[in-house]
């Protein structure tokens, strides 16, 4: 069977096509070598159909990109969110665990402990003089700055709190970050399926999306099925509702401090009975030991204000006239100044030390988790990288390849052209 | 093999660069302050040891300041007894010569007033103070004990003024009831001292020299009561001197404690930080050259 005159020329113009895209690719991968999201993209070549001949002979009609696909691992990609999601989780925890620590300003002199140090000393010195008013004064204005110390203590607790409540409404609110991912994967997730359904390319559109669930996955631990047709289903902080489901966003979610990520860090430390709360529990059992070690003590009017046992309201009632150092009403007995000077390193101090304990030991674990997340996180990223990012020495040697597939090409299409030229100019030269 | 890509290598070299900074920044801290725990996270049992330690410290040193006021109350109590002594062997003299019934009425008359005015001298001595308050009062420091004038009678009351002298609440008694040894003058008629004097004065002015003998009598028994009381006051400065001695120990002890737990250990850190300082020095040199790396296009023509 004989074949088309031409038909070399159509398979040299697939040949300089096809290179021509790869170049293109390439190029592409070039200019997003750094862009973040960005997955490598590759221009698969395939055989175009090839001819058949009599006698059961094939005959190549040359090459066709039969896609341009991403290097994206699915595994790696949903590693990659789940490691961010507990690096996240981490990271908020020991950012506010450090401000609480840092609020307490232990172990130095500036902290309650040395207040109730000095607090402890005045009532010392008040009973090795009894009738001094100097002695009194300073009981007074020594018990004043601890009260005023442990005021401002668990101001600063409650305000850390707020703080990160405040975050958190930040977060979660209607427009919100949380809101404009969802609604974002959501779009996404029309405009791929529309965009596949065309038969077109929607490789862009799906590292897009990809970037915007690596970004949800900081905020919360997520999951997600395919649902075919370029869509998916989108579950977010192990909610049993899923946040986005096709084109639908299901809003609002319930987030919990099981929700993982930055959402379940910042619910874990504020939310009721959360890691705060429990502080200022702590810091309200020493005021409360305080108020009622000391006041039990004390004759008449009570040195601390019976009616405020917590943190927050700890005040001191008594004036340098009313403190009594005595039952017996003797000006030089002192049964009472040396038993208050004596609760030195009791209940408070103790229930104080173990406080800063608990505090430090929650720190040290999430900056410990900080570290370890951080680390796994940086590894899990690298393999991530390695697999979906630009390499420019591959490029390089693959741009090398297309230029000189296409200048073959090229070639292919000169000799044809002689080819035509001898058989047009010299066979068809009488006609 | 693993495929190395540009963004990794940026990547990872920002994460490790990261890492040592932090380590380095953490060494310099500890060296700067010079203490390895500088916030409760940094070693949170050692950080609430630290605060206990502290606390004891500040509880030591008030026992040391207890301690040397109650030095200076038993010190000033034991110069008055001292003094009180040195006049009561000044009336036994006068009591013995006057007993020998060799004196004139005269000679016994400028005696009394000597013994009245010796009488004054101790009331005076028993009204000492120490930082404005009276010693002998009991806890009834700011009224002297004694009057004076001719009212004998004791004015403070018999409670105790301790101070607390170690840990655990050990106190001890730093005054001294001087009640029990000048008593209440002749109205109480308890043969304490003030009431033997006035009997010796009356005995002399009336010239009764037969009853001097059983004031002399009277007189040995004070002066026995004024032995134990001032040995009472030197064991207690004893006492006090020793729990100096052992609250001393202790500071040290809890000092070398504190030291162990809180301070950082110079030389070690001072290695760590060279060590890491030129650990980040190279990995700094490193990562530049890596970076600049010419990749395959810096060597393609055409």
């Amino acid at each position: 069977m004989p074949i088309s005159t031409f038909m070399g020329l159509q398979t040299a113009l697939s040949g300089l096509e096809a290179n021509q895209e790869g170049i293109q690719t390439t190029s592409n991968n070039i200019a997003n070598a750094s862009t973040p999201g960005y997955t490598e993209e590759t221009a698969v070549m395939t055989e175009d159909y090839p001819l058949s001949l009599p006698g059961g002979m094939q005959l190549g009609t040359g090459v066709d990109v039969a896609s341009i696909t991403r290097a994206s691992d699915e595994y790696l990609n949903n590693s990659y969110r789940a490691q961010n999601a507990a690096a996240s989780y981490a990271s908020t925890q020991s950012t506010t665990l450090n401000q609480v620590q840092s609020d307490l300003g232990e172990p130095s002199g500036t902290g309650i402990s040395s207040q109730l140090a000095s607090f402890w000393s005045a009532w010392n010195d008040l009973a090795n003089d009894p009738t001094s008013q100097a002695a009194r004064q300073t009981v007074v204005d020594d018990g004043t700055t601890l009260a005023g110390g442990l005021n401002s203590l668990s101001d600063q607790l409650t305000a850390v709190q707020s703080q990160v409540a405040q975050q958190y409404a930040d977060l979660t609110g209607t427009g919100g970050e949380l809101q404009s991912y969802a609604n974002q994967i959501a779009t996404l997730n029309g405009e791929i399926a529309q965009a596949q359904g065309s038969g077109a390319n929607a490789n862009q559109l799906e590292d897009q999306r990809d970037q915007a669930i690596n970004n949800l996955s900081s905020l919360g631990t997520v999951s997600y099925t395919d649902l075919g047709g370029g869509q998916l289903t989108l579950d977010f902080g192990g909610d049993a509702t899923p946040l986005v489901s096709g084109t639908t966003v299901n809003w609002p979610p319930t987030v919990t401090s099981a929700s993982g990520g930055e959402l379940g860090a910042l619910i874990s430390l504020s939310g009721p009975g959360g890691q705060i709360d429990s502080y200022l529990t702590d810091l309200n059992n020493v005021a409360n030991a305080l108020v009622s070690t000391v006041n039990t003590l004390s004759p008449g009017t009570p040195f601390f204000n019976p009616a405020d046992t917590t943190a927050a309201n700890i005040a001191v009632a008594a004036t340098a006239s009313t403190i009594q150092t005595t039952t017996t009403g003797n000006p030089g007995a002192n049964d009472v100044a040396l038993a208050i000077a004596n609760l030195s390193g009791g209940q408070a101090d103790q229930s104080y030390a173990a406080f800063v304990a608990q505090v430090g030991n929650d720190a040290q674990t999430a900056q410990n988790g900080q570290q370890t997340s951080q680390a796994l996180l940086t590894s899990i990223s690298s393999q991530v990288q390695s697999v979906s990012g630009v390499s420019l020495d591959q490029e390089m040697t693959n741009l090398l390849t297309y230029q000189q597939g296409y200048e073959a090409s090229a070639k292919v299409m000169t000799a044809m052209q002689n080819m035509l030229n001898t058989l047009i100019t010299q066979v068809g030269a009488g006609l | 093999m693993e495929r190395i890509t540009e963004l990794m290598t940026s990547q990872s070299t920002i994460s490790n660069l990261n890492q040592q900074l932090n380590q380095l920044s953490s060494t310099e801290n500890e060296l700067s302050t010079g203490l390895s725990i500088n916030q409760p996270s940094d070693n949170p049992y050692g950080a609430s040891l630290a605060i206990q330690l502290n606390g004891q410290l500040s509880a030591l040193g008030s026992y040391t300041g207890n301690i040397s006021d109650g030095t200076a109350w038993t010190s000033q109590a034991d110069s008055s007894l001292m003094d009180i002594s040195d006049q009561v062997q000044t009336v036994q003299e006068l009591v013995v010569q006057a007993a020998n019934g060799t004196s004139t009425p005269a000679e016994l008359s400028a005696d009394a007033t000597e013994v009245n005015q010796l009488i004054a001298g101790i009331k005076q001595d028993a009204n000492a103070q120490y930082d404005g308050q009276y010693i002998f009062s009991g806890t009834d420091t700011t009224t002297a004990p004694y009057q004076a004038g001719s009212n004998d009678a004791y004015q403070g009351n018999s409670g105790a003024v301790n101070r607390t002298i170690g840990p655990g609440g050990t106190t001890v008694q730093v005054n001294t009831n001087i009640s029990q040894l000048l008593g209440s003058g002749q109205p109480a008629g308890d043969s304490l001292l003030l009431n033997t004097l006035r009997n010796i004065s009356q005995d002399m002015q009336a010239g009764n020299t037969a009853s001097l003998g059983n004031d002399l009598t009277s007189l040995h028994s004070n002066m026995a009561t004024l032995g134990q009381m001032q040995a009472n006051v030197g064991s207690i400065q004893d006492q006090l001197q020793l729990a100096s001695t052992r609250i001393e120990n202790l500071q040290t002890e809890v000092q070398t404690q504190l030291g162990s737990t809180e301070d950082v250990n110079m030389a070690q850190a001072m290695t760590q930080y060279s060590t890491e300082q030129a650990s980040y020095n190279a990995a700094l040199q490193a990562s530049a050259s890596v970076l600049q790396t010419d990749s395959l296009a810096n060597f393609l023509t055409g």
